[in-house]
């Protein structure tokens, strides 16, 4: 009976219905030829089934079906492109889901970032995640930028891939520019009321660039939806059309470079040179590492944006009120210290112009035809300046650069930030006690006896409070100057400072008084 | 092991420490959550507070203790237990205060105590109606409002600074000491003193010291600016209406304040 079952026969037939199934599935590759993958064998079948994929699948097709070995050490790449690709879809992904939540209205768009934050559940970390995603694109494209100058892997047949790089440099930073106004908070908002005011310095059609950016003279309802659609749409829109083109041409056309030292090293031998331009397989070897590395990103813009990372969020943005250190996002800094340096529209868009066209012209400029440090210190020279200046620049464009703002201002503004935390609200509420206290009359230390274990963070902030004032009398800054904090129960539950500085003008022998009033609730945020 | 074996060991190890971090953060967030409202509710009290005392505070008082004749206090315990029955109004109190700080109010509902027979009570201060400020930064001040609460009707104390006493020289200085009754008064809430107060309701006073003389023949300045404070609808500055000042003073005030408050007036020149 078990005979006329024919098991064998049959089992032979399942497994063969397997096979095909998975051969269906992996567009080639059947269950012997998986296991062979997975022991590291080179493949059995001819022709070769792992290839087979590439011309089958979409999602294949465009990925290379090999790798010459020189060109994936890791010390000559650094995955550097990979990871920018890999950020672009951590921005796609979480960025959907904000946008689930996200209303592009001046009203709605802060509300929609407080919900957020206090009913989402994953929101903040999906908020910490995009932003900090942003913020390590545009590092890693930079970087990637920077490796590629430095080995030479601009020249000949790589030339339009680098013209497209560039186009991607300037499309990550303008994404990331128009995403940052969307919280509309007074960073948001003032960075890029800056931004958009650099356009306007252009000497022909910069009124109009500006006014078509922002929907009217000041940003509002119409600024605020333009940037959206910029950065929901048009610009990632580009940005995947030019990233194809990019990456086609690396994964199709040239591949990835070698290191200079296997094309042109004297000291390095025929066999290494010949062993550096064997193939790496895609499949299996290409695909695991591309695999690998996305669970290593995942895990650590995970872990960094848990334990490392806050995606800022201020106060409302406030059209009527400018604060004291407005400034670009980081990546235009460099932007704004050339502003400090000359003439609004020689410096904030002629210049840039002629730098941005200079740098897609590098591998036209750049005749040299070799690739090694050595053979080319020129350029490797001009690269570290270029680096060099970018920093010094970027520093400028910083408030603390060439910025003088009146000494009482700046000393409550230290205390006490606009925005943030800053030491007066660093303070734990108990310590706060109710009293009057003046520099060089109260005592800076034992200020609270009645309060268990006393007051350390409220006597630093006092101390802190009197060296500020004193300092800036001895700098001259000041004159006669007293610094004044009162702390009075205000509500249950909140309390009102008073900080004050008192000061004689030299010139004309008043006394003037600078004086902020802060409102502490128990309640508050703060570390 | 084979570097492809190594990465996907690797890669299966650090999918399950990214799984086992998100789990922690999804344990966490119905408390973060929960953080996050309170400190925005805190912060929102905050904010609503230096709006009140750029505001409010000149006819509401600083800290809402009202002034008579002028406004009423907001601080009390009637505010708290007493007011939405008097109005009649059918939501919370919290709505009721957006309400009327948004849109203001056009009669007094209480004509006998406070201004407002026939002339506005109190302007609109949401944008929606021509006022100044934001809907969220209206809600701030019914939050800061609303904090009232704790110490109008659940017998919270609050611990009062003892106020510097004034130096000698401020004391016997009137014009000193009428500033303090201008201030505490309410002047404020509706005149204009550069540096002072900057109410836009009544005439301004920067120069009444000089213009009081000018206004009614045969009247001195400090006669007529005495007769001001005491029965102001007598002389209505042109394109001001009647009985927005209130007629009050006269009760409020003792003789030793009204020299002094007229002493201040007479030296703003």
């Amino acid at each position: 009976m078990l005979k006329s079952l024919n098991f064998h026969e049959n089992s032979q037939k399942v497994i063969r219905a397997i096979d095909n199934r998975i051969r269906i599935i992996t567009a080639g590759l059947g269950i012997d030829e998986l296991q062979r993958v997975l022991r590291g064998d080179p493949p059995k079948e001819r022709p070769n089934p792992r290839y087979k994929v590439h011309t089958t699948s979409f999602l294949f097709h465009i990925r290379p079906r090999y790798y010459q070995k020189g060109s994936t050490l890791f010390a000559h790449t650094f995955r550097l492109g990979f990871f920018v690709t890999f950020f672009f879809f951590v921005e796609l992904v979480t960025g959907v889901i904000l946008m689930i939540y996200y209303v592009p209205t001046p009203a709605g768009a802060y509300e929609s970032i407080l919900n957020i934050m206090s009913s989402v559940p994953f929101g903040k970390l999906m908020r910490d995640i995009h932003r900090l995603g942003a913020e390590a694109m545009v590092i890693f494209t930079f970087l990637h930028m920077f490796r590629t100058y430095m080995t030479g892997s601009y020249k000949k047949e790589r030339s339009f891939t680098w013209f497209t790089g560039v186009i991607l440099l300037g499309l990550t930073l303008f994404i990331s520019f128009f995403g940052y106004l969307l919280p509309w908070d007074q960073l948001a908002y003032w960075a890029v009321t800056i931004g958009t005011s650099m356009a306007e310095s252009a000497p022909v059609g910069g009124t109009e660039v500006n006014l078509l950016l922002r929907g009217a003279p000041d940003i509002g309802a119409g600024g605020l939806l333009r940037a959206y659609l910029l950065h929901i749409i048009l610009l990632p829109l580009a940005a995947v059309l030019v990233i194809s083109i990019h990456y086609y041409k690396v994964a199709r056309e040239h591949g990835i470079s070698l290191p200079a030292r296997f094309e042109e090293g004297d000291d390095v031998s025929q066999e290494k040179k010949k062993e550096a331009k064997q193939r790496i397989d895609y499949i299996p070897d290409l695909l695991t590492h591309e695999v690998f590395l996305t669970f290593v990103g995942l895990f650590v813009i995970i872990f960094a944006a848990i334990f490392f990372y806050n995606a800022p969020l201020e106060n409302i943005a406030n059209p009527q009120q400018t604060p004291l250190d407005t400034k670009a996002p980081w990546y235009f800094w460099w932007l704004q210290g050339m502003l400090k340096l000359g003439d609004k529209s020689l410096m904030g868009i002629i210049l840039p112009t002629l730098i941005v066209i200079l740098f897609i012209a590098v591998p036209y400029i750049d005749r040299n035809p070799h690739r090694s440090f050595t053979k080319r210190p020129f350029a490797i020279a001009l690269g570290i300046l270029s680096l060099a200046i970018l920093i010094v620049l970027s520093y400028m464009g910083t408030p603390f650069y060439a910025i003088e703002t009146p000494a009482a201002t700046r000393i409550l503004q230290d205390l006490a930030p606009e925005e943030g935390v800053g030491q007066l609200r660093a303070v734990p509420y108990e310590q706060l006690q109710p009293g009057i206290y003046e520099t060089n009359v109260t005592p800076t230390s034992d200020l609270c006896l009645d309060i268990p274990y006393g007051c350390p963070e409220l006597e630093s902030l006092f101390a802190e409070f009197t060296d500020r004032v004193n300092q800036a009398e001895e700098e001259g800054k000041l004159s006669d100057a007293q610094g004044i904090m009162v702390i009075e129960e205000w509500q249950a539950n909140l309390k009102k400072i008073t900080m004050r500085i008192i000061w004689t003008d030299p010139e004309s022998g008043e006394s003037k008084t600078y004086q902020h009033n802060y409102y502490l609730h128990e309640e508050r945020l703060g570390e | 092991m084979t570097r492809v074996q190594i990465e996907i060991m690797l890669g299966i190890i650090l999918v399950l420490a990214s799984s086992v971090l998100l789990i922690v953060v999804g344990l966490n967030e119905e408390e973060r959550m929960e953080e996050f409202v309170k400190a925005h509710d805190a912060q929102a009290i905050e904010i609503g507070a230096s709006l009140f005392e750029a505001n409010c505070s000149g006819c509401h008082g600083s800290q809402g203790e009202g002034i008579v004749g002028l406004c009423p206090p907001l601080n009390d315990a009637n505010f708290f237990t007493n007011r939405l029955r008097e109005v009649g109004w059918s939501g919370t109190l919290e709505d009721y205060i957006v309400s009327i700080v948004s849109s203001g109010r056009t009669t007094s509902t209480r004509p006998s105590e406070y201004v407002g027979q026939g002339i506005p009570a109190m302007p609109a201060w949401s944008e929606q109606y021509g006022g100044p400020l934001r809907e969220d930064q209206v809600r701030s001040i019914a939050a800061f409002v609303m904090n009232w609460e704790a110490t109008a009707v659940e017998g919270v104390t609050l611990e009062q600074l003892a106020t510097p006493t004034p130096s000698a020289e401020e004391l016997a200085d009137p014009v000193a000491r009428g500033q303090t009754v201008y201030l505490q008064n309410g002047c404020g809430g509706c005149h204009v003193i550069d540096g002072l107060s900057a109410g836009v309701v009544g005439p301004n006073l920067n120069e009444i010291g000089v213009v009081a003389a000018t206004r009614v023949e045969g009247l001195s300045a400090e006669d007529y600016i005495r007769e001001s404070i005491l029965n102001p609808n007598n002389y209505i500055v042109e394109g001001y209406p009647e009985n927005v000042m209130p007629q009050t003073f006269g009760d409020t005030l003792d003789d030793q304040q009204l020299d002094d408050l007229t002493e201040f007036l007479l030296a703003q020149d």
